[in-house]
C-alpha cells in the first residue's frame, strides 16, 4: 500500500527527469534510469535527502547482451528506499562513477564490481583487485564461467571412487 | 640422535598450540580456550609464535590466498610437530565444494596427522582427538 | 661504585643516542608494518600500516582470506538448500542471516508466514543478537588486554548455545531452522521456561559488565573517534553509527516481522570513541532482553509453517521479479537483493554485509593518527566479521 509521501516523491522525480518509476509497496520506489546525466540524477537525489548508499549490485544478462546495475538508496528523514536500475552494454561495460556523490561507500562497492564482473567505472582512481590475488581467469561472477565444470576439471578426479559423487 | 618416539613422548606432557583459525570451523574452539571446557588445566596453552608450538590446529576451509600463509607457518614450526585439521572442509571440500577459490583437500598442501569431522566439530571432539594422539604416541616403540 | 655508575651512565648515554637516531630516522621516512591474519589481535584479516615513530600514518585494508563466492554458490541451489547455506555467511550471527534469506524468498513468492512463526523468529533473532554482542564484548576485552572479561563472556555465552541446541539441534549452526514459510519445528516442551531462566543469567553478566572499570576507561576514552559526518559519508551503519550520534535502526524505521508491536529503545551516544561503542553494545543487550520477554508473553498459538511449505517439494518454482530486503543484524544493516527469472533456483543473489563498509573505508579512516598499541582495540571495537566482508 503506497502512502501519500511515496507518491509525492515519485511525481517529483519523474517531473524533474524523464525516467519511469513505480511504487511497489510502502516505502519502496523502483526507477529505471538511462546512462546519460546519471551522475546529475544521483546528485539531485542526494540533495533530496538520500544520503545513504546501501549497496550497488550487478546482474549479468548474457542472452540480452547487457549488464544491469542497481543502486539502492535510503533516506534517513523520509524513510524511503529507492532502487535505481541502469542498463549497460556487456561487451564494453563502462559507466560513470558516483564517488563524487557518495564518496567512500561507493568507492568500495565499485571496486568489488570491477573485480568480479569486469565493469569499468570512469572517474574512480583506485580499481585495484580486492579479494583475489594472482587471478588470471575471466571475471568470476559472469554467467559464462561455470564453476562446477571448473572445479571438476581442476580439483577432482573422476577415476577416484570416493569423488565420483561430485560428477553426477 | 634422539629417537623420534622419545622426542614425541616428551611432547605429550603438555602440548602448546598454535591456532590458525581461518574460517567458520574455529568457532567451537573458542569455548575450549575459554572457561567452559578449559584446556589450560591439561597444560595446553595458545602461543603467539609458531616456533614455540608443538601442534598446529587448522580449522575450516582455506582459500588460495590463505593457504600460502598457512604453509609458511607450518614450515616455521620446529620438529617434532603434529597437524590437526578440523572440520569437513579440510577433508573433501565440505559445503563449498563447488567454489572456485577454496582448497578441496588440505593434505595436498600440508601433511595432516589427524582429521576431526564435524561442521563445526564439537569442543569435546577436540579433547578426544588429543587423547588419541597421546595414546598413539605411547604405543610407538 | 663509581665504575658501575660510569658504566650505567655510558649505557644510558648510548641508549639515548640510539633512540634519538631512531626517531630522526623515522621522521625522515616511514616504515611498513603488516598487522596480519595470524595475529591474535586481528584474526582472518590483514591491515597494511605505514608507521612514523609510534603513530600510524596511513592504513590499507587487505581482505580476501575468506572469499568463497557465496553469491554464485546460491545460484546452483534451490531455496531450501540455500537456507542451510545462509547460516554460514557470518558464523557469529547465524540465525539473523537465516532470517533475511527466508524473508527475501517469501517476498518473491508472495507468502506470509503464520503469526506464531513470526514471534518465534523474533525470539531466535534477538537471542542470536545477544550472543553476538557477548562475543563482541569478549573480543573487545582481548583487544584492551582485559583477560577476565574474555573468559567471563564466553562462559555465559554457552547458556545461549545450549538453548539453541535444545530448540534447533545445533549449537552454532541451526541447519536452516528459519526457512522460507516459517520455522522448521515448534518449540519443545519447557523451552519458554528455559529461555526465561537463561535471560536471568545473562542479566547477571550484564550487571558485572556495566561496572565502571578504571583500567578499561583509561584505555578506551578518546581513542578511535569517528565523527558523525564521516560516519554517514563512509557508510557506517548499526552500533557504530549510533555511537556517533545518529538514531537509526532498521527495526524501527522500516519494520519487518512483528517488531512494530514491541516497545524498545534505540540507544545512542555522542562521542564516537571506543568507550561509546562499548556502552551502546551493553545497552543493546538489555533492550534485546526486553524484546524477548515481551515476545514470550505475547506468543500466540497456531501453526509454525505456511501450508504451501508443509510438504517441502524441492522443485517449487519462484515467480519472476526482484526484491531488496533490509534487516538489522547485530553488526549493522544487512541487505539481500534477489532476482528470479521463473526457475526453481534464484538467478542472482547479492548480499550486502554491514562489515563491508566498516572494514574498508571506516577502518582506514579511524586508524589514521592512532598509536600502534591501540590498533587491536580500535579494530575490535568496530565489531567486524571478516566472513561477511569477503562472503
Amino acid at each position: 500500500m503506497a502512502t501519500k509521501e511515496d507518491i509525492e516523491i515519485l511525481d517529483k522525480i519523474t517531473s524533474e527527469f524523464k525516467i519511469k518509476g513505480e511504487v511497489r509497496r510502502k516505502g519502496r520506489i523502483w526507477l529505471d534510469a538511462p546512462t546519460e546525466d546519471f551522475v546529475d540524477l544521483c546528485k539531485w537525489l542526494k540533495g533530496q535527502g538520500f544520503q545513504h548508499l546501501s549497496a550497488i549490485s550487478a546482474i549479468d544478462w548474457p542472452d540480452e547482451g547487457m549488464c544491469e546495475l542497481a543502486y539502492h538508496l535510503w533516506s534517513y528523514q523520509d524513510k524511503i528506499l529507492i532502487t535505481l536500475k541502469v542498463k549497460i552494454d556487456r561487451q564494453n561495460a563502462v559507466i560513470d562513477s558516483v564517488t563524487e556523490v557518495w564518496d567512500g561507500s561507493a568507492q568500495a562497492h565499485e571496486r568489488e564490481i570491477h573485480e568480479l564482473f569486469g565493469v569499468k567505472f570512469e572517474g574512480n582512481h583506485n580499481l585495484t583487485p580486492l579479494f583475489l590475488e594472482d587471478w588470471a581467469g575471466p571475471p568470476p561472477f559472469r554467467k559464462d564461467f561455470d564453476w562446477r565444470e571448473y572445479v571438476r576439471e581442476k580439483y577432482y578426479d573422476r577415476q577416484n571412487e570416493r569423488e565420483r559423487v561430485y560428477y553426477d | 640422535m634422539v629417537k623420534e618416539s622419545t622426542k614425541l613422548k616428551r611432547l605429550i606432557k603438555a602440548i602448546w598450540i598454535f591456532n590458525w583459525f581461518n574460517s567458520c570451523g574455529f568457532i567451537e574452539l573458542v569455548p575450549v580456550v575459554a572457561s567452559r571446557w578449559d584446556m589450560e588445566r591439561f597444560g595446553m596453552i595458545i602461543v603467539g609464535s609458531p616456533r614455540h608450538a608443538d601442534v598446529l590446529f587448522i580449522a575450516g576451509y582455506q582459500t588460495l590466498k590463505s593457504i600460502k600463509r598457512a604453509r609458511r607457518v607450518y614450515e616455521q614450526m620446529a620438529a617434532p610437530r603434529v597437524v590437526i585439521a578440523l572440520g569437513a572442509c579440510t577433508m573433501t571440500g565440505g559445503m563449498y565444494w563447488d567454489s572456485y577459490n577454496t582448497v578441496k583437500k588440505l593434505s595436498d598442501y600440508i601433511p595432516v596427522n589427524m582429521y576431526i569431522p564435524g561442521c563445526p566439530p564439537r569442543p569435546e571432539a577436540v579433547f578426544e582427538a588429543c587423547g588419541k594422539i597421546f595414546q598413539h604416541v605411547e604405543e610407538m616403540d | 661504585m663509581s665504575e658501575r655508575s660510569t658504566m650505567t651512565g655510558k649505557m644510558n648515554a648510548s641508549a639515548s643516542t640510539t633512540i634519538s637516531q631512531l626517531q630522526s630516522a623515522a621522521e625522515d621516512g616511514e616504515y611498513d608494518l603488516y598487522f596480519g591474519p595470524a595475529h591474535p589481535g586481528s584474526g582472518n584479516f590483514g591491515v597494511k600500516l605505514k608507521i612514523a615513530g609510534e603513530i600510524v600514518a596511513s592504513a590499507r585494508a587487505d581482505p580476501g582470506y575468506l572469499h568463497r563466492g557465496f553469491e554464485k554458490l546460491m545460484e546452483y541451489r534451490v531455496p531450501i538448500q540455500n537456507s542451510v547455506l545462509s547460516d554460514r555467511i557470518c558464523v557469529l550471527e547465524a540465525l539473523n542471516w537465516n532470517l533475511i534469506h527466508a524473508e527475501a524468498v517469501e517476498e518473491l513468492m508472495g507468502i506470509e508466514p503464520p503469526e506464531r512463526a513470526k514471534c518465534i523468529r523474533v525470539i531466535m533473532a534477538e537471542l542470536s543478537r545477544i550472543q553476538s554482542h557477548i562475543i563482541w564484548f569478549g573480543a573487545f576485552c582481548i583487544g584492551t588486554g582485559f583477560d577476565t572479561g574474555f573468559k567471563l563472556a564466553f562462559g555465559y555465552r554457552d547458556y545461549i548455545l545450549d538453548l539453541f541446541e535444545m530448540i534447533t539441534g545445533g549449537r552454532v549452526y541451526p541447519a536452516g531452522y528459519i526457512c522460507p514459510g516459517g520455522v522448521r519445528r515448534d518449540f519443545p516442551d519447557g523451552a519458554t521456561q528455559r529461555i526465561a531462566h537463561v535471560l536471568d543469567q545473562i542479566g547477571k553478566m550484564v550487571k558485572i559488565e556495566e561496572m565502571e572499570n578504571p583500567t578499561l576507561l583509561a584505555r578506551a576514552e578518546g581513542v578511535g573517534v569517528l565523527k558523525l559526518q564521516d560516519a554517514i559519508k563512509l557508510g557506517a551503519t548499526g552500533p557504530v553509527l549510533r555511537a556517533s550520534g545518529m538514531k537509526a535502526d532498521v527495526r524501527k524505521d522500516d519494520p519487518y516481522e512483528v517488531y512494530d508491536r514491541f516497545d524498545f529503545e534505540v540507544p545512542t551516544r555522542e562521542e564516537g570513541d571506543i568507550y561509546a561503542r562499548y556502552l551502546v553494545g551493553i545497552e543493546e543487550i538489555k533492550q534485546s532482553m526486553k524484546i524477548v520477554r515481551q515476545a514470550l508473553r505475547q506468543l500466540p498459538e497456531g501453526e509454525v509453517i505456511a501450508p504451501k511449505f508443509k510438504r517441502i517439494k524441492l522443485a517449487t518454482k519462484i515467480p519472476e521479479g526482484d526484491v531488496y530486503v533490509r534487516n538489522e543484524v547485530a553488526r549493522g544493516e544487512a541487505g539481500m537483493y534477489m532476482v528470479s527469472d521463473g526457475n526453481d533456483r534464484p538467478y542472482r543473489v547479492k548480499i550486502r554485509g554491514p562489515s563491508f563498509l566498516h572494514m574498508i573505508p571506516v577502518l582506514e579512516h579511524v586508524l589514521t593518527g592512532a598509536q600502534i598499541a591501540d590498533v587491536p582495540a580500535i579494530y575490535w571495537s568496530l565489531n567486524v566479521c571478516p566472513a561477511d566482508l569477503d562472503r
